[in-house]
């Protein structure tokens, strides 16, 4: 599969307008503002899109749950706080293809009825601010931005937004409160966003990938986009892998992929040939598979069958060298780091976690310890405000079931049997 | 309290939003950047020009890790830590800038040169580990190359 | 209609409320820590998850919508793990000291553990510490009990509006703090108080004092403070007051206080009440008994009625006293000493707009209700700070502009810098004109409203001077709001009515009121100012509003009351005071109130009372003008005595004893006692006996009872029909074409904290705001060269006195202000002022003054 998502990122200046034009880009908002809106949200229906920020709701369900509110001014809002750890596919668009996320940005504003755009960046990627100001400053000068684009009286202004280091705000009306200048906790729903959302005006919240992936349908067409990869969630996926593999890095590959495939064949497989471990597939949120696991598509609708989810496509991998507890406990420490403080369940669970996998690494662990972890985590999940606190629960109670030998070790020898 | 130039940014900002709260965010920015941390003073300055309680501006400041609510040395070193790094040695590194230069987590070399902060994920886990200093971006890091880089930040 | 199960219970609604509030109609508790009903749902603590069938979770009550058809379960063993559940993690941070803490008893989470469990934690590591923070006079926070439930932090941002405290931090490191960390500084209204679940907000007024389950009575009353009356709770032990509360959901205030409401009750207690009579003898003041002072009285009165006839006489009534208190008083007045000089210094501000506008719109036109602010597209607030005046009618407007509403300030009114939209400053002394140019515009606008031909009239005059519209920055944003508002508040205090000219902004506001069909509220600063105009202490009207000019009324009340009613109308309040400088007055009887300090141009009173040949004051404390009266009466204050308060909307409310005292006797009975003495016996034997003949004699009252006051919902017009008055013309208008060039005016300067007489006398009061101050503009203080506490010096024509300085963003003018409360230091003795001929209050603009930083020499 051609790349599409990371197409010209190769070129060192593949951020520059003038580049991006050169390999077609802007074409396919040109085209689309010769569409009628309603039109281009049948492309994206037909296509089969599903967001890419972890959840995989089909996009053009809640764009028309938006476009049926009829309360103006509407806000469109990209998700630009890749804050999953294991996570970096946003980054290469932000910073090597940010023309394709405003073209992207653009189209859905168009489609949506939506004048005001903000991308919501993460306050950890400084740079990607600076690429992100330049190249929106180059898309007002060529009026792919502003009052009236591309001579078509179409209005579309667009601003980035920086966070200031909170992984909750990842949560979509957790950024709404945030760029509302507030802290970023999350609402309760009812009311949703697409009616109640920023400065209480409908909004649509996308993810930078979901929200790039729109040009691309319009290039292509909702039908052929959805003949791509998994029948269920079609299209192009970005792959961040990190860990011990040969390769790591950002891959574009179809969805519903294997995760063997992933790591095997794009990724080169486990470094220095190695015996793999375990692979957290979706980010750290996700619940780690044994490494006789991974033979499961990576899509939305298969990944939850293997006992796991896509999330958002962080394949984290995990050699022998690695010590389950120790990968818990940092997980945990930073569930209990960004937990908001909202509910209860969230803010003292992780904390108490916390402090019980750290006791287990430090040798300090005793034997009703793994009973009192896999309880606490029961108390936390499905009772939280947010998913927050189910990750949180998921990681831990993903860990006992797949490595509790190794938990059972570190108490058994009151000290860290790996590492 | 803000001199004229800065009161024009945080107003230019302020138009960009339906709303002057929008704007607490990026004045903390500015804040940070003109008293190197968020002083009460900071803040007051903050309150001042938005409008907004003093009290509303240190709850929302304090939410977010990346504001500093003690002064921080001339150079900032935010390390992630998270699984990815972790694995690939960044603990060790927490330690070696320890013995090395002093330098402990939320901590400031005595001569006010660097302080750290050990993060979550900055989204380089496929070149981890990784490290902000200030606002450039290091990856690939072994002990040998933080001190490399160290040098040129003096 | 909804219909849903819940408990097998059949539940039927009317409008769309959540679970939590279905099932609180339906009698069913469901418990929580963080949900309050005075507050929005937050759905942070999960205790009230209930089971929804053909939910797949848990659901919180406090958010889910109930909605046809559903059946719900409250309480469940899965229910009961989760509650368990949530209650071992709370309890992971909170110190088990319950034998120590003050909450003990009424402490909500102590009382969810006793019944959901744990009975053990399991929790080993470390408990959270962090020492109980005493940094505040007022509030003692202890951070350690703090459950995060963020009630107190809603209450203050969401309600309140004063956002002084906040989460500082996130998740599980955070804590609740104010800004300083250290001292709250905010408006200490303690709402936080009423809404802390646990014992990590508790007020220093009695903490460590006794235990809840030590009350021995609890009193539903109404406030001693403000024209607002809200409903409170005075908790008694020992015969003494040990705490005021709240009633949540009660009175209209529904559970909100303010800091005197909360704070300042330690008065009634004060070592410095009045506690037997006082008599002059050569030249000073001895104690005497309550005979021989009553008999000096009578007799005197007695004597100069004989000698000098009753309109030698004059009365004061008491905007702190009952509205029987003050309609005794009246009585005794007119009927006893046969005078109609009977008024209040309400002359000076609220009464005078109050019959301004009656007369001009009709009877009742000020009775509106103070809840239906925050319904409103604009609030026009004009001449004064309502939320420092009246604490709880402020608290309406901060609501309405969260709910979108233009707030505009005429003026300045700084608890509202946070909530305005536009901010109009009026050229220094001219808001009349202001007025005057807003209301050619909207006339224009709007054109004849053809209602009240006389105003209609006058508006065509207007507008037809008029030249040119007003240039002054924000006024075309005014007009454009206030032609765009479908219902518009109008919210006026009393200092643009303190001017020479006063009545010339009082015709504007009438006449916006009128095109567009506004609301209008009158600030009220004492408890019973509409009251006693209601109760008849003016000096041209019976109770019930009843015109002494026409004689059908007069004579239907000297029947009722057994004796004649003089003719004349009587004497306004500087009236009075001019006849007490020509000796025509002779006797001067005042109640509850204290002239002397609380008028312009004091040491002239002082010295011209000295031409009375008598002095009677009946008051709890020795005030002012106290000190120079003949004779002293000590009288039973608040929570002393039960009554009726009319407040600012009209709304007649009880206020009921709480505790006994000997110290002194009621109002009413002290002139009943003395009109017997007097030959004329009125036969109260308890205030019952006076409502009741209230309600007999006054259109106002007809047929009203203590029973159905007692329910708060007694507004006007109550029973009897509304008399619609009229005036036919409006006085002309005498232009005051006088420059304002002097550097920078003295003016007076109402207090969040403070109301005189009584909240002097309350510790807790004097803790938060101990002395006065001098708040001026920060450009002010720039050409001054002052900072923020800068002890000044400062002096009028009339006098001079020195206080730090205070920098107020919200003044954008060249006037400083100074309060009126503290003892030797009142803004009162160093104004010169004038009389309005129409309002007859007294107008106190143009007072220059000299401010120098102390210790300097010019």
């Amino acid at each position: 599969m051609e790349n599409f998502l990371l197409r010209n990122i190769e070129n060192p200046n593949s951020a520059d307008i003038n580049e991006y034009l050169k390999v077609g880009g802007y074409k396919n908002l040109t085209k689309s503002l010769g569409m009628k809106p309603k039109d281009i949200i049948e492309e994206v229906k037909k296509s089969g899109l599903r967001g890419r920020g972890g959840a995989g709701f089909p996009a053009a369900m809640k764009w028309n749950f938006a476009t049926a509110d009829p309360k103006f001014p509407k806000y469109l809002l990209c998700n630009a706080d890749e804050g999953e750890p294991g996570t970096f596919k946003d980054r290469p668009i932000l910073e090597k293809n940010p023309h394709l996320l405003i073209e992207g940005m653009v189209i859905s504003g168009y489609a949506l009825g939506s004048e005001y755009g903000y991308i919501y960046l993460r306050g950890e990627y400084p740079q990607a601010k600076d690429i992100l100001n330049e190249a929106i400053k180059q898309a007002y000068e060529k009026k792919y931005l502003g009052d009236d684009i591309l001579g078509k009286g179409v209005k579309f202004h667009l601003s980035v937004y920086q966070g200031a280091g909170a992984y909750i705000c990842g949560e979509e009306t957790a950024l709404i409160e945030s760029i509302e200048g507030k802290k970023g906790q999350p609402r309760s729903k009812p009311p949703f966003p697409v009616n109640v959302g920023a400065w209480s005006m409908p909004t649509i919240v996308n993810n930078v990938e979901t929200l790039s992936n729109v040009p691309y349908i319009m290039e292509i067409g909702g039908d052929a986009y959805s003949n791509i990869g998994s029948k269920d969630c079609p299209g192009p996926k970005l792959f961040s892998v990190s860990g011990y593999v040969e390769k790591p890095g950002v891959y574009e590959l179809p969805m519903g992929i294997s995760l063997r495939d992933i790591i095997y064949k794009h990724a080169g497989g486990i470094k220095d040939s190695k015996k793999l471990k375990a692979v957290i597939p979706g980010g750290i949120s996700t619940p780690v598979l044994p490494a006789d696991g991974i033979d499961c598509a990576m899509d939305f609708v298969s990944m939850p069958k293997a006992g796991s989810m896509l999330g958002s496509g962080a394949v984290i991998v995990l050699d022998e060298s690695v010590c389950m507890v120790r990968v818990a406990y940092r997980a945990l420490k930073f569930f209990e780091h960004e937990s908001c403080g909202k509910c209860v369940p969230c803010r003292e669970g992780t904390d108490w976690l916390r402090k019980i996998l750290e006791r287990i690494e430090n040798g300090k662990g005793s034997e009703g310890d793994i009973y009192l972890l896999s309880d606490v985590a029961g108390l936390i999940s499905g009772r939280t405000f947010c998913p927050l606190g189910d990750g949180a629960a998921g990681v831990v109670t993903g860990m006992i079931k797949h490595f509790r030998n190794e938990f059972e070790e570190h108490i058994k020898n009151k000290k860290c049997v790996v590492s | 309290m803000f001199g004229e130039t800065v009161l024009k940014e945080i107003d230019e900002i302020r138009v960009k939003y339906p709303d002057r709260r929008s704007a607490l965010l990026p004045s903390l920015y500015i804040a940070q950047r003109e008293f190197g941390w968020l002083s009460q003073e900071a803040m007051q300055c903050v309150a001042k020009a938005l409008n907004l309680s003093e009290s509303i501006v240190r709850g929302t400041a304090s939410f977010y890790s990346m504001f500093k609510h003690k002064p921080v040395g001339r150079h900032l070193i935010q390390l992630c830590t998270n699984v990815s790094c972790m694995i690939l040695g960044a603990e060790r590194l927490v330690d070696f800038l320890g013995n090395k230069y002093g330098l402990q987590p939320d901590g400031t070399t005595e001569d006010g040169r660097l302080s750290l902060v050990v993060m979550e994920c900055i989204g380089a886990c496929g070149t981890a580990p990784a490290m902000l200093i200030n606002t450039d971006f290091y990856d690939n890091l072994s002990e040998k190359r933080i001190e490399e880089i160290l040098e040129k930040y003096k | 209609m909804i219909s849903l199960t819940i408990n097998e219970k059949e539940v039927t609604l009317d409008k769309p409320v959540t679970v939590l509030e279905a099932a609180k109609q339906a009698g069913i508790k469901i418990p929580t820590l963080c949900h309050h009903d005075l507050l929005k749902p937050w759905s942070g603590c999960r205790l009230c998850v209930v089971e929804v069938e053909r939910m797949p979770r848990l659901q919180t009550a406090c958010t889910l919508m109930a909605a046809d058809g559903m059946v719900i379960k409250t309480e469940s063993e899965a229910i009961s793990n989760v509650r368990r559940g949530i209650l071992e993690f709370l309890l992971i941070n909170h110190p088990l000291d319950c034998p120590y803490c003050d909450k003990a008893g009424e402490c909500e989470l102590q009382d969810l553990v006793n019944k959901y469990g744990p009975t053990v934690g399991r929790y080993k590591e470390e408990k959270r510490k962090v020492p109980e923070s005493h940094k505040d006079q007022i509030i003692a926070r202890n951070t350690e009990r703090c459950v995060m439930c963020t009630r107190c932090v809603r209450m203050c941002n969401d309600v309140q509006g004063a956002s002084a405290i906040s989460i500082i931090g996130r998740g599980n490191h955070s804590r609740m703090e104010p800004f300083s960390s250290e001292s709250f500084d905010c408006e200490y209204c303690g709402n936080c108080l009423t809404v802390c679940p646990v014992g990590a907000i508790l007020s220093r007024l009695y903490i460590h004092s006794f235990r809840p389950w030590q009350v021995d009575k609890e009193v539903g009353t109404i406030c001693s403070y403000c024209g607002v009356g809200c409903s409170l709770v005075v908790q008694v032990r020992d015969d003494s007051i040990k705490r005021v509360i709240p009633k949540l959901g009660f009175g209209l205030n529904k559970g909100l206080l303010c800091s005197r409401g909360r704070f300042g009750y330690e008065y009634v207690n004060s070592p410095d009440r009045l506690k037997t009579p006082l008599v002059r003898k050569n030249g000073k003041l001895e104690e005497s008994t309550w005979s021989e002072a009553l008999s000096i009285i009578a007799d005197k009165l007695t004597e100069i009625k004989g000698t000098s006839g009753g309109s030698a006489i004059a009365g004061i009534a008491s905007p702190r006293c009952s509205n029987e208190d003050n309609y005794v008083l009246q009585k005794f007045m007119r009927v006893t000493c046969g005078s109609n000089n009977i008024d209040s210094l309400s002359r000076t501000g609220f009464a005078a707009a109050q019959k301004y506008f009656e007369d001009l719109l009709g009877q009742g036109i000020t009775a509106n209700i103070i809840d239906g602010i925050k319904n409103s597209e604009v609030v026009l607030v004009i001449g004064g700070d309502p939320t420092a005046v009246n604490p709880i009618l402020g608290l309406s407007i901060r609501e309405a502009a969260r709910r979108g509403a233009s707030i505009i300030v005429l003026g300045h009114a700084k608890g509202l810098e946070k909530f305005k939209t536009v901010q109009v400053v009026p050229p220094l002394f001219k808001e009349a004109e202001v007025l005057e140019a807003l209301l050619v515009e909207l006339f224009r606008a709007k054109g004849v409203r053809a209602e009240l031909p006389f105003i209609d009239k006058e508006m065509r005059e207007l507008s037809e001077k008029a030249a040119e519209k007003m240039d002054l920055p924000g006024f075309d944003e005014l007009m454009k709001a206030l032609l765009n508002s479908a219902s518009t508040s109008i919210v006026l205090g009393m200092d643009l009515i303190q001017r020479t000219n006063g009545h010339r902004s009082l015709f504007g506001v009438a006449g916006i009121t009128y095109l567009l069909e506004a609301r209008l509220y009158l600030l009220s600063e004492r408890p019973n100012e509409q009251g006693l105009i209601d109760a008849g202490c003016v000096p041209d009207m019976l109770p019930g509003g009843r015109p002494m000019n026409i004689p059908d009324f007069k004579s239907k009340f000297e029947a009722a009351w057994n004796g004649p009613i003089p003719d004349d109308d009587g004497l306004t309040l500087f009236e009075i005071i001019e006849g007490i400088k020509n000796r025509n007055i002779k006797a001067l009887y005042v109640m509850g109130e204290n002239p002397v300090f609380n008028l312009p141009g004091g040491p002239f009173l002082k010295d011209i009372f000295g031409n009375l040949d008598l002095l009677v004051v009946q008051d709890i404390f020795l005030t002012e003008t106290a000190e120079i009266a003949d004779v002293v009466l000590p009288a039973l204050g608040w929570a002393e005595k039960s009554g009726t308060y009319t407040n600012l909307e009209r709304r007649i409310q009880l206020q009921k004893q709480a505790v006994k005292t000997s110290r002194g006797m009621e109002d009413w009975r002290i002139l009943s006692e003395i009109s017997g003495r007097m030959g004329q016996k009125m036969g109260y034997l308890e205030t019952d006996d006076i409502m009741r003949e209230m309600a007999k004699v006054s259109p106002l009252y007809a047929d009203l009872t203590y029973d159905e006051i007692g329910k708060g919902d007694c507004l006007w017009p109550y029973h009897g029909k509304p008399l619609r008055g009229e005036m036919n013309e409006v006085p002309p208008v005498v232009d005051a074409e006088k420059d304002y060039k002097a550097d920078f005016y003295l003016a007076p300067e109402k207090l969040l904290f403070h109301s005189g007489t009584l909240s002097r006398k309350s510790p807790a009061l004097m803790k938060i705001c101990p002395e006065p101050t001098l708040k001026m503009s920060a450009a002010s203080a720039g050409k001054l060269g002052l900072k923020e506490g800068d002890r000044v010096q400062f002096s009028t024509t009339a006098g001079s006195s020195e206080a730090p300085v205070s920098i107020d963003e919200s003044i954008k003018d060249n006037r400083v202000f100074l309060s009126n409360n503290f003892q030797g230091s009142g803004v009162m003795d160093l104004l010169s002022f004038s009389i309005d001929e129409v309002t007859k209050a007294f107008g106190i603009e143009g007072c220059e003054v000299e401010i120098k930083k102390h210790g300097i020499k010019a």
